[in-house]
């Protein structure tokens, strides 16, 4: 499923200029029917990377701090981190862009900040989850069989924890290329570009471009994570 | 529990030192003579000759202190002097406001500083550090707020005019209201046709599990569709079906507006919903269904009388889910002119108008804490053996 999204997606942004017509048949009056500010290709690519730097640090960020607040050292903090991503997830995303737009100005940094920060609270509250759902007698088990505290984590706890985790990353993920389209209001120029544009002049083949473009990217990025999570199923965890 | 042979609690520790230095080095507040003129930033210090701001870090150091050795006692120290200082806040910033703002200037505007906002973060963090610490409930914890409102209340309404979020607020109070009333009533129309459309869903989902299969599959497509995407694809079919028909134009369904956004908040919240509603009624223990039937109840006794209140508190879980979501997502809708508080938003960004930016995303952000705090204490309520 993720290759037949993935080709739609990018078959759609290469071809968008080929189907004139079509989006002729949306707006007839409209001088313009194709959105030509920028290639939609540049549009699909600054948006991908500005969700995939964020997500990549809100993963090794979000996994870090939970494990750090899991070991013996850092459990004092364990509560209020665990409270903090739970209360933070009733945060709207538009709003906590709109709060980073006042401390950081406009354009692209303001916004993977936002995601960045947005995005750890899944991750942090599904890692948590994941590590405190483990069982005692497992770690008390390795710890029998004279197992570093290290080869605790990478091998039994991390392993276990992982489908949890996973989906955790997938929310956050899955977030960030909504809330990233919204970043186009504060100046940065990714797929959310040729919908804002659309509404503010009016023209709906604009806007379609831009959500059938949008959506596409959300579904190849869902089934991919769909796809990883079965593949993860059927194979035995080793461990 | 022997009294002060505990080990310092590094959170409060770290918390209030933070807290402090961050209280003493940044930007208390910034004063501009008009909302054109970017403004003057001020460190505390600066400000009364200081006295008040030192004043201010004595309960954080006393609180940093009573971490060292925490006893329950100190806790509760602790906790007064957190609420303490947040509760001073506000009339510390009015009084700072009297001394800065020059009367002569009626235009003349105060803006919060990072100082502020990252004292305010801060501290909250460490009540919630210090209400889990005492096992004081959720209820509690809100309580505790209460005197900090209060004064931040007080202190809007009698010294802190010149607060740039109170002057855009009183330049728009109108617009403000009429926003805040769209907003809850999007919100509301859309999470209530969702419980009504998902209860049914669900109850058909029991009889045929095709329907099931097919609802979920399609409810998890529609939600993994970006929300300003989705806005925008219904915009095209609406603008076509109002020039078609009359009759929806007539009564408001058009493009842009709050046809699309309903129609969107509806779809995004049936999925959470009807997640809730099926689990609900597939949960409940079938001994007690057994034994209702067993009581000579009919079925539609044993749907109404035990399945429903048992599954309750899962179904208040799905609306508590919905309606937070809703919050949220009918501030997008605002861009494609449903009105509601995501209004200020985006004029406010287009503006470069901050404060205009703070007057819609604080109250969102109020408003989805608010209504999951009171569902999610509602569901804790109506859980079977909940609350003592």
């Amino acid at each position: 499923m993720p290759v037949v999204w993935l080709s739609l997606l990018l078959l759609l942004t290469v071809g968008i200029e080929q189907m004139e017509w079509l989006f002729r048949l949306l707006e007839p009056d409209k001088r313009q029917v194709i959105y030509a500010r920028a290639s939609f290709f540049a549009l699909l690519m600054q948006h991908v990377l500005v969700v995939g730097i964020a997500s990549l640090l809100a993963v090794i960020i979000g996994v870090g701090a939970a494990i750090a607040v899991t070991r013996p050292a850092g459990r004092d903090f364990l509560p209020l981190v665990s409270q903090l991503a739970s209360i933070g997830q009733t945060f709207p995303p538009v709003a906590v862009l709109a709060l980073a737009v006042p401390v950081l100005g406009f354009g692209t940094l303001p916004i993977i900040v936002a995601l960045l920060l947005y995005g750890l609270l899944p991750i942090v509250r599904n890692t948590l989850a994941g590590i405190g759902g483990i069982e005692p007698e497992m770690r008390e088990a390795a710890r029998a069989m004279g197992i570093t505290p290290g080869q605790i984590l990478r091998q039994v706890e991390l392993p276990l924890a992982a489908p949890v985790i996973l989906a955790g990353i997938r929310t956050s993920v899955t977030i960030n290329i909504a809330t990233a389209a919204l970043g186009a209001t504060v100046g940065a120029s990714n797929l959310g570009d040729p919908i804002i544009s659309g509404i503010v002049n009016g023209n709906t083949a604009y806007i379609v471009q831009g959500a059938l473009l949008i959506g596409l990217l959300a579904l190849t990025v869902d089934s991919a994570f769909e796809r990883l999570v079965r593949q993860r199923q059927l194979t035995p965890a080793h461990g | 529990m022997g009294e002060g042979r505990q080990a310092p609690n590094w959170v409060l520790i770290s918390l209030m030192l933070a807290a402090g230095a961050a209280w003493l080095t940044l930007d208390v507040v910034s004063v501009a003579p008009n909302r054109i003129v970017p403004g003057t930033p001020h460190v505390a210090l600066g400000i009364l000759g200081g006295v008040p701001a030192i004043l201010l870090v004595l309960p954080m150091l006393a609180v940093t202190l009573l971490a060292w050795h925490p006893t329950r006692k100190g806790l509760w120290l602790s906790l007064a002097s957190v609420t303490g200082v947040l509760t001073l806040l506000p009339l510390w910033l009015a009084a700072a406001t009297a001394m800065l703002v020059d009367p002569d200037l009626p235009q003349a505007r105060v803006g919060l500083g990072s100082a502020i906002w990252v004292l305010l973060f801060l501290l909250l963090l460490a009540l919630i550090e210090l209400r889990t610490r005492l096992g004081l409930s959720r209820p509690m914890g809100w309580l505790l707020l209460i005197p900090m409102l209060l004064a931040w209340w007080l202190s809007l309404v009698l010294w802190l005019e010149p607060l740039a979020l109170q002057r855009e607020y009183q330049a728009r109070s109108d617009q403000f209201a009429d926003a805040l009333l769209t907003h809850l009533t999007l919100v509301g129309a859309a999470v209530g046709a969702s419980l009504i459309l998902a209860s049914l869903l669900a109850l058909a989902m029991r009889r045929h599990p095709g329907v099931r299969r097919m609802g979920f599959a399609a409810l998890n497509f529609l939600q993994t569709i970006p929300s300003l995407a989705l806005f925008g694809l219904l915009l095209a079919p609406l603008a076509w079906l109002a020039s078609r028909f009359e009759g929806l134009a007539s009564i408001g369904v058009s493009g842009i507006g709050w046809a699309p956004a309903f129609l969107a908040l509806l779809g995004y919240s049936l999925l959470p919903m009807v997640r809730n509603i099926h689990v609900a009624l597939e949960e409940v223990d079938p001994a007690v269904i057994e034994s209702a039937h067993g009581m000579g109840m009919s079925r539609r006794q044993v749907f109404i009388q035990v399945r429903l209140p048992l599954a309750l508190p899962v179904v208040l879980e799905g609306v508590r889910i919905t309606t937070v979501q809703a919050i949220g997502l009918t501030a997008v809708a605002a861009l494609i002119g449903a009105g509601g508080l995501g209004t200020f938003i985006f004029q406010g960004l287009g503006q470069a108008a901050m404060d205009m930016v703070l007057l819609g995303a604080l109250p969102i952000i109020a408003l989805a804490l608010m209504a999951d705090a009171l569902i999610g204490f509602l569901s804790e309520r109506l859980r079977p053996g909940g609350l003592e």
